[in-house]
């Protein structure tokens, strides 16, 4: 079973997430000063976000088909995101046994990973909060 | 045992002479006109003739214009050769410079597009045309490593390449063709392969019996024969040891990763032009002194398996690991400090800025520490 029950429940979570972060500051000044534009395609369920720190200032979230062309792009089954986000995924297994791709200067991305550690603690609350509640509101 | 994922996608021929028959393996993998990736020093050498005599004239492009530090407008270049000659197959003779250009070329051929849209991790989805790999050093591991990297000078950036797709469908080693490398090269090469092992089997995810067997081994070679081959380049046996301990590291570090010691080996050779194998080998006394309080079974298990250490204690056995590492370094000429290398002091803003380089290195994820900025400008400051 899917960790995630459709697209929308996928978004709302990490779109949450995303939004929570930024307004963290130990978390969104490391990521606004990266400048980078960021890209998170999952499938199974399907769905994308786009964090968008390109000017320094503004960091912008995005769920969804965006016309936007991101400097790293990372690509993986939803479960992955699932897990990573939980702190059960190692990211450099994940990327040496094919889990996760990377697309773009893939340094860049990685210098994050430490930067998004508080996120750990975040993520479970947000989480259990939308998991079922977007897929009953979806199935009417 | 742990689970694994272990990936060896490489054919790998080893014998005198066995270069020789690279427009035989070229037949076998299909090819019918090769595009041979090499570079100028080794076309003067002559080493190439056995190589090209295998071939007809009409059979092969050469491209010999790959530079030791080699860049994406060397890689468009060989990729145009192929193009306009017809190519379907990429031979890379050299060393990790050419066989990393060779690499990269192979995307391009293969699939077309822009390159930038492939740099990455498991970012090509589709096997590419074959190439087949001769290493002329010992140490880089390139001819059966899953990863490329070369550099855009133009933006002053590397770009990494990685995909099990990218590994060389065939390596050809010939200890022959390695007996003319200059007793430095040698000596930094093999540290280089060295330190491959060291980190393979002490990085994060070295949960493989395979890389482990794969490492012990290699470092066996390395310890018994880089001495004679440094200092007898046509000791044969050594030179063959050598070559394939360094072909044994790479398949190790490419299923496991490397660490601290490769990131900031990166990250000074970026910075100064170091020679890699020569930076590694500086750095890994201090890499592992660092990583010793995770890791001192790791290392003593492999200073046990050498015959370093018959200590039962895990510190004192890494210890001695450590210290025969010293000592090899040093019985093969190598300077052990940066500063020999003609590394300026640093102010503290460059030491910043070079240990950011290190930490946004993807080598160091595969560290068995983490590791802070101030920790990394310590073993700098130590290695100086």
């Amino acid at each position: 079973m899917s960790a995630f029950a459709n697209t929308d429940e996928l978004q709302t979570i990490m779109v949450e997430l995303w939004n929570t972060i930024k307004s963290d500051p130990s978390m969104s000044t490391k990521l606004l000063n990266s400048k980078l534009i960021v890209q998170f395609r999952y499938r199974e369920p399907d769905g994308i976000i786009t964090i968008d720190c390109r000017d320094g200032k503004q960091f912008l979230v995005y769920g969804g088909d965006v016309k936007i062309k991101p400097e790293v792009e990372m690509a993986m089954r939803s479960d992955v995101a699932h897990e990573f986000w939980i702190g059960k995924v190692n990211v450099p297994v994940a990327i040496l046994t094919g889990k996760m791709m990377a697309k773009g200067p893939v340094n860049k991305a990685l210098a994050l990973l430490p930067v998004l550690k508080p996120a750990f603690d975040i993520y479970p609350e947000i989480y259990k909060r939308h998991r079922g509640a977007v897929s009953t509101k979806v199935s009417g | 045992m742990n689970p694994f994922v272990f990936h060896c996608p490489t054919k790998v021929s080893f014998g005198e002479h066995m270069a020789a028959t690279a427009s035989d393996v070229v037949r076998d993998y299909g090819g019918t006109k090769t595009l041979i990736v090499t570079d100028e020093v080794l076309v003067k050498t002559g080493i190439l003739q056995p190589i090209l005599s295998g071939f007809a004239k009409d059979d092969y492009v050469l491209f010999t214009e790959v530079p030791p530090d080699s860049d994406i407008d060397v890689v468009n270049r060989a990729a145009t050769v192929a193009r306009e000659a017809g190519c379907n197959c990429i031979l890379a003779v050299g060393g990790g410079s050419v066989i990393d250009t060779a690499k990269v070329v192979n995307i391009c051929l293969s699939l077309g597009g822009k390159l930038m849209e492939y740099q990455g991790l498991n970012n090509l989805d589709t096997r590419l045309g074959p190439l087949i790999a001769i290493p002329t050093t010992a140490g880089t591991g390139s001819e059966v490593s899953m990863v490329a990297m070369v550099k855009d000078h133009a933006e002053g950036k590397k770009l990494l390449f990685g995909s099990r797709f990218l590994a060389p469908d065939c390596a050809i080693l010939d200890p022959l063709l390695i007996v003319s490398l200059p007793p430095k090269l040698t000596a930094a090469t093999g540290l280089d392969a060295l330190t491959h092992n060291i980190e393979s089997y002490t990085a994060v995810i070295s949960n493989s019996i395979f890389t482990d067997a794969l490492c012990i081994e290699s470092l066996r070679l390395i310890f018994e024969y880089l001495p004679r081959a440094t200092t007898h380049g046509d000791d044969l046996q050594a030179r063959a040891a050598t070559l394939v301990a360094s072909a044994m590291a790479g398949v190790a570090f490419t299923n496991s990763g490397v660490g601290i010691v490769h990131a900031l080996a990166h990250a000074t050779g970026a910075k100064f032009g170091t020679h890699h194998g020569l930076t590694n080998s500086i750095f890994l006394p201090h890499g592992m002194q660092f990583n010793l309080d995770v890791v001192s079974s790791r290392y003593a298990l492999l200073a046990r398996n050498l015959g370093f250490s018959n200590s039962s204690n895990d510190e004192e056995a890494a210890r001695a690991l450590i210290s025969a590492i010293e000592q090899l370094s040093t019985r093969v000429g190598l300077p052990n400090r940066l500063r020999d290398l003609g590394v300026p002091e640093l102010k503290d803003t460059q030491l910043d800025e070079l240990a950011f380089l290190a930490s946004t290195d993807p080598a160091i994820m595969f560290n068995p520490k983490e590791s802070s900025v101030d920790d990394i400008i310590a073993i700098y400051e130590r290695a100086y």
